[in-house]
């Protein structure tokens, strides 16, 4: 799952002069940063100047990674390291200094924060290229049956013109082709077991 | 049917029915809306603006490293995009470049000196020229707002960029000299 081929296919394009492959990579990718750096609770404006930093960063380095594969890492490290600096920045300029027990402006990035977060963008990220090649009948039934909170079969069957009883029938093929799409090989039970640590800030406890 | 062959059945059934096969429809589905969710978090503005961050790629420039940085301890590497700056210094294999902010002006020299030109390059695209003198010192006014970066042509080696820097007005107001 790390070891990715497309991502190492996309780093090489984007390395080269293929602005769509960047596009790919900031799309599959901009949730993994937004997320790290929710974790953090930045405000808005520091969320510009991380989000600058690592981007442009990633920009100047594509031609440099030395594994390509590792580029999920890269962007999640950097990204929990950019966050700590601009939370130091703005301790450092509150009056009286901030809090100087506060634990965010000595805390080091936390490796298993960073894995969690790394394993959830990438599947996250692999069952959205999957649905996104799904055919579009199947993409509105999965989005219907999405819905929150759940649509009654009564009204689904109404939106798509099709009768109460097949709803049943066309979910089951439609999953079918979902399991089967080959974005998903390689995810593991362990992908779907739910259990985010959700420590806030990525601050260590205890 | 003896033990053996049991296990090779299992593994291979194993191997046929992975976890995306086998996993129950309603965890997909509460993995499908995590997804959905997680891109959906994300402003449009982030993305684009981290789109557009391709235009710096393939920069035909020697990049010049953040060497010393007035409002902040000594700095180990690239870290140009820090606190409030006043002086400022990038250094590449054949020259260095000191700035400082002055008021409203953004002075700076090339060291060895010699005369070029320099750009200011803003993240909002924005571009300001000015020329570099006989002793290689230059002038940028206003200075930037958004984070820029300054590229210098001189006549003898390539062209040098530096790192992006980021006046951080909003949490330091440098005292005006």
């Amino acid at each position: 799952m790390r070891d990715d081929p497309s991502v190492v296919a996309l780093v090489a394009r984007a390395a080269g002069s293929d602005e769509g492959a960047w596009h790919e990579i900031v799309e599959r990718y901009a949730p993994l940063v937004w997320s790290i750096c929710a974790r953090y609770q930045l405000s808005g404006a520091d969320i510009e100047d991380v989000r600058q930093t690592v981007w442009l960063g990633l920009v100047e380095q594509l031609g440099n990674l030395r594994e390509p594969a590792a580029l999920p890492g890269w962007l999640a490290t950097t990204t929990a390291r950019e966050c700590l600096r601009v939370l130091r920045a703005s301790r450092k300029c509150e009056p009286f200094g901030g809090d100087p027990d506060d634990s965010a402006a000595t805390a080091a990035v936390d490796p298993a924060m960073i894995e969690e977060e790394i394993l959830l963008a990438e599947r996250n990220a692999k069952l959205r290229a999957a649905l996104a090649d799904l055919p579009e009948n199947d993409r509105r039934l999965i989005a219907l049956l999405l819905s929150d909170p759940p649509l009654p079969y009564a009204q689904i069957s109404g939106i798509l013109g099709v009768s109460q009883g097949s709803i049943g029938p066309m979910r089951g093929r439609c999953l079918a082709r979902l399991r089967r799409s080959p974005h998903l090989r390689g995810l593991t039970d362990a992908d779907f077991t739910p259990g985010r640590v959700t420590t806030p800030g990525g601050k260590p406890r205890g | 049917m003896d033990n053996r062959s049991d296990d090779n059945l299992l593994t291979s059934l194993h191997e046929a029915f992975n976890s995306r096969e086998t996993v129950p429809d309603e965890v997909l589905f509460a993995a499908l809306r995590e997804a959905i969710a997680a891109r959906e978090d994300v402003p449009p503005d982030f993305v684009a603006a981290a789109k557009n961050s391709y235009a710096w790629h393939n920069i035909d420039a020697e990049l010049a490293q953040l060497a010393y940085d007035s409002g902040q301890e000594p700095v180990a590497g690239l870290r140009s995009e820090s606190a409030s700056i006043r002086a400022l210094s990038f250094v590449s294999a054949c020259l260095s470049i000191e700035v400082e902010i002055t008021g409203d002006t953004l002075l700076g020299q090339i060291i060895p000196a010699q005369p070029g030109t320099v750009e200011m390059h803003t993240l909002d695209g924005d571009t300001v020229a000015a020329p570099v003198d006989e002793a290689g010192c230059f002038a940028v006014e206003p200075k930037p707002v958004s984070p820029f970066r300054l590229r210098c042509h001189i006549a003898t080696q390539p062209d040098v960029l530096t790192g992006w820097v980021t006046l951080l007005t909003r949490l330091h107001n440098p005292p005006r000299s």
